[in-house]
């Protein structure tokens, strides 16, 4: 009973309860214990139930309690024997053990199920997490003077650890270079961009402005290009394959999508905008981005011509400053007075200063002319391709007049003549049709055979295409599989590591196994000892017919010779009395037998009695039933003293 | 732990014994423990006499996949054996994986102090100054009588040498309350280290 009680006690712990340590069996448990251990059985098993995990100090509450537990415990279908508060206020061992076997036999299954689930690696995050709160949690306070720049040792995993938030600094990271396919061999790469590499390019370590900044640089790097690979992979898989596009091309593709895609939004809300209110500085500036946009998605080649204003501006300025340059050469090497000079100076300004406003002016002025120019020319050149279509079609009419008036003449004839003229074009007519449905017949074959080939060359194509993407996901799957494999085992192997601590299971299955080959040499001898019985039942039976039989064949003999002979007759009366006697005899041995076996049953019986602590539970009911009594007279007490 | 193409590109360039050989490597990446560690380092492996004859662009390349690698694993806690794992796909002999396993397992808790560094935080409070004041009457009441404490706390605050005070004054409810409310932060993570 022992080894049970410890496995029973150990799975108690196991779920959370507080069992003491020197506890070893259930006969140490109090009524306090049972209830708070079954109660929190129950809330394992079924979840949430409104049951307070200690026991309440009134009297009536408690037995509430008591009789609320063994109705969730027969609710969960326990069959062993009646069930009642008392089971729980007052307790015996076996009871309560069998109910606490009952409970145990339902809790382990949930967890067993949780521990074989795999766990992802959100919750050997969340393990390690907790492992290491734990540990920061059990060392001790430190004063902030102790910690240089905020950092503990600890010796219990020895090592570090960060506490406070007097050194942070802000998540901060700078673009990193680094040179790209340099050992792969199949990839040229230009003179420049190796040089550049061998000589200009710091290290990784190097390149940012402030180096705290390196690490979180390389980090998010790294963290980018797996996210791009993986999102790619991602698109490349729903969409890009069905594309039935190479790489490259779907890339291109899906870019000038986006660019036409911008490009129209841009432009509707310009348009918008001009609708709304005028030309603003603002359209003017999305003006220029929509510009700009369509010049790059045209070519990369073709450069941004500056507009005709810039570049006389560029002309202008450019005069001015040669002629300023001329001015100050001039006026260098004649040393003047610096009164003269300054006067000299203010008026060079002075007029640079007029001439540079005329030559605005004047430069506004030619702008609105060129533009007003353009406008016109623009005009001009649309009338004369008006005049010009115009001309054309007169010119037509004219010759188709002309031609018609040089047959006029002579009218019959150039009838006749055109009459020919338009059979044999209609002769031709039908020889050209007879010839082009000649051609056409076969090439129409052709074409059709044509057609039926490229149409199940595309369904071939469809299927293999289907079949790749079949593949791809097959890999992936099993890539996946292969991956979550992988972490299982890595998880199962950290979770053997844990368990080879708890030797306790393997030692449970020991004894267990001791225990069931105990229990079968029990059988034998029990079978041995069940043979013994019959053997000697048999013994006995074969022994009272012998005893029958000879008694009657010895009654017979004698009571045949008792008629003759007086003192046989003696001897047939004493034989009688002895067979009498033996026969007393015998059933009191089997009395004997009987009350010998009661006697051990009523001593089974009073062992039982004995441990269900009949007084002890008595005197507690007692106790109970006074404080009931009195809690009752209480609050009459209360009852009457309200009225 | 996940390494991009290129990361893992640049660290088989450094695993390979044609571009990087064997006496130099245990070196170059003690050269990216130093150059991420501390700043006066930064640049140490350009000064070091041990890389002169080395092909410079594939020794950035191989440096730069290495400085991943150690903080990547150090970013997870990687155990050597997951470290072993990636850099056999990069083809390293087994003789490098013990060496820079040897060396990262002491850098670890260093390379890890870095890393920890990084972020933000309220202010952190490491000690308290504290007065009961009884508050008797003023020109109003005649009698109001209670206790007011006034509390000042003092905080650590990123970027700063000096303790910062937070300071403000409560009923005895108040100051109650935020005990309680302190004392349900503490549960809160002992739950969460009893996971």
């Amino acid at each position: 009973m022992e080894e049970v009680d410890r496995i029973i006690i150990h799975s108690l712990r196991s779920i959370g309860c507080d069992v003491d340590d020197q506890v070893q069996s259930l006969r140490q448990f109090g009524t306090e214990l049972i209830v708070a251990t079954v109660v929190r059985c129950l809330k394992i098993i079924i979840g949430d139930i409104d049951l307070p995990s200690t026991l309440p100090p009134g009297m009536s509450a408690r037995f509430r309690l008591g009789a609320s537990l063994a109705n969730q415990v027969q609710d969960l279908g326990y069959k062993g024997g009646d069930l009642g508060y008392q089971t729980f206020l007052y307790s015996n061992e076996t009871e309560i053990r069998r109910i606490f076997m009952f409970l145990v036999e339902k809790l382990p299954k949930e967890t067993s199920q949780a521990a074989d689930e795999p766990m992802g690696s959100s919750v050997l995050l969340r393990r390690a997490i907790s492992i290491e709160i734990g540990t920061q949690l059990a060392a001790a306070w430190t004063p902030p003077f102790l910690k240089k720049k905020g950092i503990r040792s600890r010796t219990k995993p020895p090592g570090w650890q960060r506490e406070g938030a007097c050194c942070l600094q802000h998540y901060h990271s700078c673009q990193i270079t680094t040179p790209t396919s340099v050992g792969n061999l199949a990839v040229k790469i230009p003179k420049e961009l190796r040089a550049y590499y061998n000589k200009q390019m710091p290290y990784v370590t190097n390149q940012t402005p402030r180096h705290r900044d390196t690490a979180p640089s390389v980090l998010e790097a790294n963290a980018l290009e797996v996210a791009v690979q993986q999102d790619w992979e991602n698109e490349w898989n729903q969409v890009g394959l069905a594309s039935r596009l190479s790489q490259q091309e779907f890339k291109k593709r899906k870019q000038d999508r986006l660019l036409k895609l911008i490009r129209e939004r841009l432009q509707q809300d310009s348009q918008r905008r001009e609708k709304a209110g005028g030309l603003s500085g603002a359209t003017g500036d999305l003006q220029q981005l929509l510009n700009s946009i369509e010049s790059q998605a045209g070519a990369a080649n073709v450069k941004t011509k500056g507009s005709r204003f810039a570049n006389t501006e560029k002309l202008q300025y450019g005069k001015d400053e040669e002629k300023t340059m001329s001015q100050v050469g001039a006026a260098v090497p004649t040393k003047d007075t610096e009164e003269e000079l300054e006067r000299k100076r203010q008026e060079e300004v002075d007029s640079l200063r007029s001439e540079l406003a005329q030559l605005t002016s004047d430069l506004e002025k030619l702008d609105l002319e060129v533009r007003k120019f353009t406008a016109s020319k623009q005009q001009m050149e649309e009338t004369i391709g008006a005049e010009q279509r115009d001309a054309e079609q007169k010119r037509a009419a004219y010759s188709v007049k002309k031609r018609t008036l040089d047959l006029l003449p002579d009218a019959e004839a150039n009838i006749g003549k055109l009459q020919s003229v338009v059979d044999t074009s209609a002769q031709r007519l039908v020889n050209l049709a007879k010839q082009w449905e000649s051609h056409r017949g076969p090439l129409t074959e052709q074409y059709r055979e044509l057609r039926q080939y490229n149409s199940k060359r595309e369904s071939e194509a469809q299927k293999k295409l289907e079949e790749i993407k079949q593949f791809r996901a097959r890999m992936k799957e099993v890539a996946d599989d292969a991956r979550r494999k992988d972490e299982l085992q890595k998880q199962l192997v950290s979770e053997y590591e844990r368990m080879t601590k708890d030797v306790n299971r393997s030692a449970y299955t020991r004894k267990i196994m001791e225990i069931v080959a105990n229990i079968k040499k029990q059988k034998q001898e029990i079978d041995k000892i069940l043979v013994d019985t019959r053997s000697v039942q048999k013994e006995i039976n074969s022994l009272t017919g012998k005893l029958d039989r000879t008694f009657t064949v010895t009654d017979e003999l004698i009571f045949r010779d008792a008629k003759k002979d007086e003192a046989v007759k003696k001897a047939y009366r004493f034989l009688a009395a002895l067979h009498e006697n033996f026969e007393q005899l015998i059933k009191t041995v089997e009395d004997t037998g009987a009350v010998v076996r009661e006697i051990k049953d009523l001593e089974d019986q009073i062992e039982t009695e004995s441990n269900k602590k009949v007084l002890q539970n008595l005197e507690k009911i007692t106790a109970d039933f006074q404080e009931m009594k009195k809690e009752n007279t209480a609050l009459m007490a209360k009852v009457k003293g309200k009225k | 732990m996940e390494l991009s193409a290129s990361a893992l590109e640049h660290l088989s360039l450094a695993g390979d014994a044609t571009h990087i050989p064997d006496k130099s490597f245990g070196k170059l990446v003690l050269c990216a423990c130093q150059g991420v560690l501390l700043e006066e380092h930064r640049d140490v492996v350009a000064d070091n006499p041990a890389f002169k004859d080395l092909d410079k662009a594939v020794l950035k390349s191989g440096y730069s996949g290495l400085v991943t690698l150690l903080l990547e694993a150090a970013k997870h806690d990687s155990t050597e054996q997951t470290i072993s794992t990636i850099l056999e796909e990069c083809k390293y002999t087994p003789e490098r994986v013990k060496e820079l396993n040897k060396i990262f397992t002491i850098q670890k808790p260093h390379l890890q102090l870095l890393i920890g560094k990084i972020g933000s935080s309220f202010p952190h409070i490491v000690d308290i100054d504290w007065r009961l004041d009884y508050y008797m009457k003023n020109n109003h009441m005649e009698k109001v009588n209670s206790a007011v404490y006034l509390i000042s706390l003092k905080t650590e605050v990123a970027g700063e040498t000096e303790l910062k005070e937070v300071q403000f004054s409560c009923s005895l409810e108040q100051l109650q309350d935020l005990v309680g409310k302190l004392k349900d932060a503490t549960k809160c993570l002992e739950k969460i280290s009893q996971v």
